[in-house]
């Protein structure tokens, strides 16, 4: 995938109005769920019969009331849960049949963002940002300028030797999200990444998922909030009730 | 940007890149009361370890030279005998004794210095003038042509009736058991303290990868492999293991110089017999350098095997 990062930050800035997902084309999917269905224990299943797939350079919200799988759902395209049945294929590969050194590899085409953040207490800012690249086993001289970059653009510049205890919700969101972002991958899981900001730094950090896909990076986003999803235009929804999930039909 | 974020870099980062000990940016989130408690405990555990390892090896020098020294050493007794003068037995017996090819000395005690010796048991009183008390010979014999001790036995007995010869061997037999059962018993304390040094740090790698269990989550989910997650906890606790060796190794020898300066001062601090003990010489050093190694290598082992088993189960 050819994707540069800088292009992406320096055209970001200069985007204004309105904003509008990538048309993309087709080139393979990057997700495939069939007939996927998640049981906990003994119980009905929390998930049934989720069929979907997320193509390359897409853009899609992931919505429903709450409770109804949202955050289930992006842990089993994460490979944090196994499905009970059904099928999911990440990359082309039939995750049932991976191997641990292929879910590494595979994990590190994604970039997540965690609605509760996840990021290590004892770290800095630049280091947690940094920390995807550093496990990757990049030299640090290969990574600090791009790393620095990212953090300017989400006005965590300021913040870089600050560790996440004394960041506030809206920071450790950017941070977040940055972290997610810094490794380029080919699909970005962000599950209510807006949750913690106002309305105004949300649209920011919206436009900055937007500019992401522009620059390749298929992107779904959970969420409950209707507004968030109105301000894109072209986005795909998936919506989550009565444990199926339904495709909403594209706009554009 | 100029700064190095992750404060390593350059020669250092090389180094790390080679020495798995060193370098490592603190991905382990550390608990400060937690390290140190663990390196006291290692910290005593390889003093004593140390100390245990250290007596064995005294133990062996000091039995191995008792022992040269009983085996090319022989005595013979003349008993007094009625109407027979001893001290013309003992002249008689003396010169077989030097006339025998691999006896390099023969020194006849006089009858003071066996007196002298039955001190403990009889006391110094003028009476034990009167006592029969029996005539040594101490003879040195070269313990590389050794005379035939049986024989030579024979002939001074037919010559000097009331003569026997002490070869020492019910002794030397008793003092190499005596050393054995010590060398065993401190090879088993020290095994035990040990495999003790492992189990710390079993249950501490456990434990402080259970309360880092979400770090390890998010590792994972931002691609890190288990090898290099491993790679964090490892050697954390390897260092700690290393650290808490060098401390109580150190403390073993600063102790073990300390004696040996002691018993170097007039007055001071001697033992008998013990003067002649090696004490910290180059031996004692090896011994406590081996400790700690080892206590580095099971600290590294048991951190090792620790994480691997553990991260299997977190992921």
């Amino acid at each position: 995938m050819s994707f540069n990062p800088h292009h992406a930050l320096t055209t970001l800035k200069k985007v204004e109005g309105s904003l509008q997902a990538f048309p993309y084309r087709s080139v393979g999917e990057l997700v495939r769920f069939e007939n996927v269905g998640l049981r906990y224990g003994v119980g009905a299943e929390t998930l049934t019969d989720v069929s979907f797939s997320i193509e390359p350079q897409s853009f899609q919200f992931l919505t429903g009331a709450s409770g109804t799988g949202k955050t289930t759902l992006l842990r089993l395209i994460m490979q944090a849960l196994k499905p009970t049945r059904g099928t999911v294929v990440l990359f082309g590969q039939d995750t049932s049949l991976l191997e641990k050194d292929g879910l590494t590899a595979l994990r590190r085409r994604m970039g997540i963002v965690f609605q509760d953040f996840r990021l290590l207490d004892h770290l800095t800012t630049y280091e947690n940002v940094a920390l995807p690249l550093k496990v990757q086993g990049r030299d640090e001289v290969t990574y600090r300028a791009e790393v620095t970059e990212l953090l300017n653009w989400v006005g965590l510049g300021e913040l870089i030797h600050a560790k996440p205890p004394i960041l506030s919700g809206g920071e450790k969101q950017r941070a977040s999200i940055a972290r997610a972002l810094v490794a380029q991958p080919e699909l970005l899981l962000a599950d209510e990444p807006t949750g913690n900001v106002d309305p105004s730094l949300a649209r920011r950090l919206l436009r900055l998922f937007v500019e992401m896909n522009r620059s390749g990076t298929a992107i779904l986003i959970a969420t409950h909030d209707l507004g968030l999803m109105d301000q894109i235009e072209g986005a795909r929804r998936l919506v989550l009730a009565d444990r199926r999930l339904y495709v909403e039909a594209n706009d554009v | 940007m100029s700064e190095n974020h992750f404060s390593r870099s350059g020669i250092f980062s090389a180094f790390s890149r080679f020495v798995p000990f060193f370098g490592r940016d603190p991905l382990v989130a550390a608990d400060q009361v937690t390290d140190r408690s663990l390196v006291a405990v290692i910290s005593i555990l390889t003093f004593l370890a140390a100390l245990t390892a250290c007596a064995a090896q005294l133990t062996a020098a000091t039995a191995m030279r008792w022992q040269v020294m009983m085996v090319s050493e022989v005595t013979v007794q003349l008993k007094p005998q009625a109407g027979r003068s001893i001290d013309t037995d003992i002249v008689r017996a003396s010169d077989i004794l030097r006339g025998t090819a691999g006896i390099t000395s023969v020194k006849v005690l006089r009858r003071e210095e066996s007196a002298k010796l039955l001190e403990p048991w009889l006391g110094s009183a003028s009476s034990i003038e009167s006592l029969p008390i029996p005539r040594l010979i101490v003879v040195q014999i070269d313990t590389h042509q050794p005379p035939d001790l049986a024989s030579v036995g024979k002939a001074l007995a037919d010559a000097v009736p009331g003569t026997s010869l002490d070869d020492h061997r019910t002794w030397t037999k008793r003092l190499g058991h005596l050393s054995n059962l010590f060398l065993i018993a401190s090879f088993g304390a020290l095994l035990l303290v040990v495999l003790t040094t492992g189990l710390t740090i079993v249950f501490a790698t456990r434990g402080a990868m259970a309360g880092n269990r979400e770090i390890i989550e998010v590792l994972h989910f931002i691609g890190a492999d288990d090898r290099y997650i491993a790679g964090q906890f490892q050697s954390h606790f390897a260092v700690l293991g290393v650290r808490g060796g060098l401390l109580g190794g150190g403390a073993a020898l600063l102790l073990v110089l300390t004696l040996k300066l002691s018993m170097m001062i007039p007055d001071g601090l001697q033992f008998s017999g013990l003067s002649e003990v090696p004490i910290l010489d180059w031996r004692t050093v090896f011994v406590t350098f081996c400790v700690i190694v080892l206590v580095g290598i099971v600290a590294g082992l048991a951190s090792r095997i620790t994480v691997y088993r553990t991260i299997g189960m977190l992921a």
